[in-house]
């Protein structure tokens, strides 16, 4: 049957690329591209897995692991990848993001996942993608050394791509709306600013708040683990080290579903004729999910007793309150535009409107195991896996799917066809439903996950669902070769049907400096004086004792150094000659904390202490980093540049805090 | 052998009637998308019905996480009198003693010599009671009560390295020690 070759959205919707430029066209081919390629062949190293478990093929235990690491880094990336580039697509139509930012997030996420692909591959390197500590050096001579070094820097690479990324959009987006309440929708709530930002820039900004606190959190661990790989001296809580991998990991595995959900708010309209606009419950529904996503990681560790009652029930509220948002307002509100609306059929809609299924089952199966007790008997068996697969494979890969194919459906002028869009789609049903189905049945049944041979008499589960993700993988492979085809077409057609609009990018408000008044000014030099109280000297005779007060008396002079950066980046004259190096700026907010926790390495700082003129120069030294860092800072506007100040102080605290050797 | 608990069977049968309502609900807005009505009668109507469902999902939440908090497997209260140490290491389980006694509370205190290690107990019919975490530096306590007799397999719960499938270990549960 051949396929419509009239709109291929709805009659009263609007083709995305009719107001996508040629850069936006560019950057979503790019990510979601690379993104696809990564996800297939992550998910053939799924199968191959799930083959193994099925006793189909046998791989070697270090084989297993090692594409198990693989796979669960690279899934982070391929998930990363399509959603970074669908929220950037749609929203850079209103919001002036940064080209070459969104590039050199690419090229460090890409080059980050290369790292990984050599440590796995290559290295042998096999600690799972949670690089719990002490793992990745405690291998049992399973991997060599060196891999665990590349795996950590691929990982503090994807992790500085996604960092950019969220700098750019947050800086952006205040910028373009007016400041942090404005742009957040907090304005519009309190009735003072009747010209809310849409639906998409809510997510942007949430995600971006979410992903730079996540970012901090991850870099800090991956720097301490680094440092333990330069000095074996160094070494950390393991309690400390599991917080921040899951706040990290968790976050960033999360966020990958509200950047999507940021794109649907854009996508979904070509479907339905119907716009999706600003309303107060959804402004509350971004502000509870920047709440709960930040405090909902805790529950992964659940089952360490040792970590206080008050988190673990905490996170018990917030990963049942984070569902309330989508169920109350996203969701809710794409059922009532999709109502009645003569939607327009296609095999890019028909994904949109899947992924909603997906995200909904896929979120049942998170609450319910968000309860302590159930959790208790489901914690780490392979229900986990099924849910969070739920709704990465059958939301967030779908709605990566349906960007692809809308574009391309676009670019062709006509939709896909209809059989073959039926077929892939079942395909993809049938296969991806009934593979987390047989997850949730073993879970139910006490089997643990990342187990390379399950136990006995169980092989048949994994059978059953290697046949499914087979079936799954048809479905995706029938998809792609439709979109060959639809690609073909276009390129027949020239790529231009659509043209590319060439209007300049929307306006920004020049930034503002991070001190304005007399009283913050003041305020920050009362908190430098009680950072320099840190080296009175009985408490420095008191730290010598103790590694993790001495880690926070250098950081101490990190922080008078970073107060004195922020005060200087905000004076008039300093200001005006900063504020237009923002690239340099943030090159420097993320390479100064690097650089502060490496210099707490004992065996960096130990070899100074003997000789009074060096050790001076190391706490001078921390110090001008912190200078660095706080002028950086200023360079990238009043909230990002103060929520990075704020970040930079926690990372310096969180390194003291964790990092007990030396 | 492995076999279904009935805790899990109740909460899988739970989450699949929820999912199969879902999946429902899903065919039934994709038939009735296609009609054509206007969207001022579709929002009137849709809308009365979302502070009820922000209403009952709040409830639902109130319930469920409240009542949760009453059953968590956290210890409470005093020491009880048998105290097993429980020591996981790459890639096995010490566990002292490994004869206990049915119907008292037990208490575990597991922890690990070396990376994170995962304490999940089996009964004798292969069902999974609970989990812990063993963790380097830190001593999780556990207590449990057993009211059956039999021995009891242990699976690691956390990756701990390229055998963490084979790190399983047992202990025996017999009729009081009088």
């Amino acid at each position: 049957m051949e396929a419509h070759a009239a709109s291929v959205v709805h009659p009263s919707g609007t083709e995305i690329l009719a107001t996508a430029r040629v850069d936006e066209r560019r950057v979503a081919w790019l990510y979601v591209c690379t993104g696809l390629t990564v996800f297939g062949a992550m998910g053939l190293a799924g199968i191959a897995m799930r083959l193994n478990q099925a006793e189909v093929i046998t791989l070697s235990d270090s084989w297993f692991y090692r594409l198990l690491t693989l796979h669960g880094a690279g899934m982070l990336v391929a998930a990363l990848l399509v959603s970074m580039g669908a929220l950037w697509f749609v929203l850079r139509t209103t919001v002036p993001l940064h080209l070459g930012r969104m590039l050199f997030s690419y090229a460090a996420i890409v080059s980050g996942a290369v790292l990984v692909v050599i440590a796995t591959l290559l290295g042998g390197y096999a600690s799972a993608w949670t690089f719990l500590w002490p793992l990745p050096f405690d291998s049992f001579d399973a991997w060599r050394p060196w891999s665990t070094d590349v795996f950590l820097v691929g990982n503090l690479l994807v992790g500085a791509g996604f960092f950019v990324y969220c700098l750019d959009l947050l800086m952006q987006t205040c910028a373009t709306y007016g400041g942090l309440q404005r742009a957040l929708g907090i304005s519009y709530l309190r009735d003072r600013d009747d010209s809310p930002p849409p639906p998409a820039v809510l997510a942007a900004m949430v995600v971006a708040i979410e992903g730079l606190m996540a970012g901090a959190a991850g870099t800090t661990i991956i720097v301490a683990l680094i440092g333990h790989a330069i000095d074996s001296g160094l070494t950390m809580d393991a309690l400390w080290a599991k917080n921040l991998t899951y706040f990290f990991g968790h976050s960033a595995f999360n966020l990958t579903i509200y950047l999507s959900a940021g794109a649907v708010y854009v996508l979904l309209p070509g479907y339905t004729g119907r716009p999706w606009k600003t309303t107060k419950p959804i402004v509350v529904a971004w502000l509870f999910t920047l709440v709960f996503v930040a405090t909902a990681y805790s529950h992964h560790l659940y089952m360490d007793f040792v970590q206080p009652e008050w988190a673990a029930g905490f996170s018990s509220i917030a990963s049942f309150g984070a569902a309330l948002p989508p169920a109350v307002v996203t969701i809710f509100t794409g059922v009532v535009l999709i109502w009645g609306s003569r939607y327009r059929w296609t095999l890019a809609s028909a994904l949109l409107y899947l992924g909603f299924m997906g995200w909904a089952i896929g979120g049942t199966g998170a609450v319910i195991d968000s309860l302590i007790p159930i959790n208790f008997k489901f914690h780490n068996t392979l229900w986990v896996t099924a849910h969070f697969h739920t709704y990465l494979l059958m939301a967030v890969i779908l709605w990566a799917f349906a960007l692809f194919v809308r574009m391309l459906e676009e670019s062709a002028g006509r939709t896909a066809r209809d059989g073959v869009s039926a077929f892939s789609l079942g395909a993809l049903l049938v296969g991806g439903y009934g593979l987390v189905g047989v997850w949730f049945v073993s879970g139910t049944l006490g089997i643990p996950r990342r187990w390379a041979i399950h136990p006995e008499n169980t092989a048949g589960y994994s059978l059953v669902a290697s046949i499914f993700a087979i079936v799954f993988a048809i479905g995706f492979l029938v998809m792609l070769l439709e979109c060959l085809r639809l690609a073909r077409i276009a390129s027949v057609q020239r790529w231009d049907r659509i043209p590319a609009p060439s209007s300049s990018l929307p306006t920004r408000a020049d930034p503002e400096p991070l001190l304005s008044s007399g009283f913050q000014f003041a305020a920050v030099c009362a908190a430098t004086v009680v950072f320099i109280g840190a080296y009175a000297p009985p408490i420095t005779d008191a730290v010598e004792s103790n590694v993790r007060y001495h880690h926070l008396q250098h950081g101490a002079m990190y922080l008078v150094g970073l107060l004195v950066g922020v005060a200087f980046a905000s004076l008039p004259s300093v200001f005006a000659r900063i504020r237009s190096h923002p690239n340099l700026g943030i090159t420097l907010v993320i390479a100064g904390p690097v650089v502060m926790m490496l210099g707490m390495v004992p065996s960096i700082y130990e070899s100074l202490e003997s000789n009074a003129g060096l050790h001076l120069l190391y706490h001078v030294g921390m110090a001008a980093l912190g200078v660095v860092t706080g002028l950086a800072a200023g360079t990238l506007g009043l909230v990002t540049g103060r929520l990075v100040f704020v970040l930079s102080i926690g990372m310096a605290l969180m390194y003291a805090a964790g990092v007990t050797g030396g | 052998m492995l076999e279904f608990g009935q805790p899990q069977v109740t909460i899988a049968i739970v989450f699949g009637v929820l999912a199969l309502a879902i999946a429902v609900l899903a065919l039934v807005i994709a038939t009735h998308a296609k009609e054509d009505i206007p969207y001022e009668d579709v929002s009137r109507k849709g809308y009365r019905f979302r502070r009820p469902w922000l209403a009952f999902l709040t409830a639902l939440l109130v319930l469920t996480v409240g009542t949760s908090f009453l059953l968590l497997p956290y210890a409470s209260g005093g020491r009880p009198a048998t105290v097993v140490k429980v020591s996981g290491g790459q890639f096995y389980w010490t566990i002292d003693p490994a004869v206990l006694p049915a119907h008292e509370k037990i208490a575990f205190d597991v922890t690990s010599v070396d990376v994170n290690h995962g304490f999940g107990v089996y009964d004798p019919d292969g069902r999974l009671i609970g989990s812990v975490q063993a963790m380097p530096g830190y001593v999780n306590d556990l207590r449990l009560t057993f009211d059956k007799v039999g021995e009891y397999r242990i699976r690691c719960f956390e990756y701990c390295g390229l055998s963490h499938h084979n790190m399983i270990a047992s202990f025996r549960v017999e009729e009081g020690r009088e």
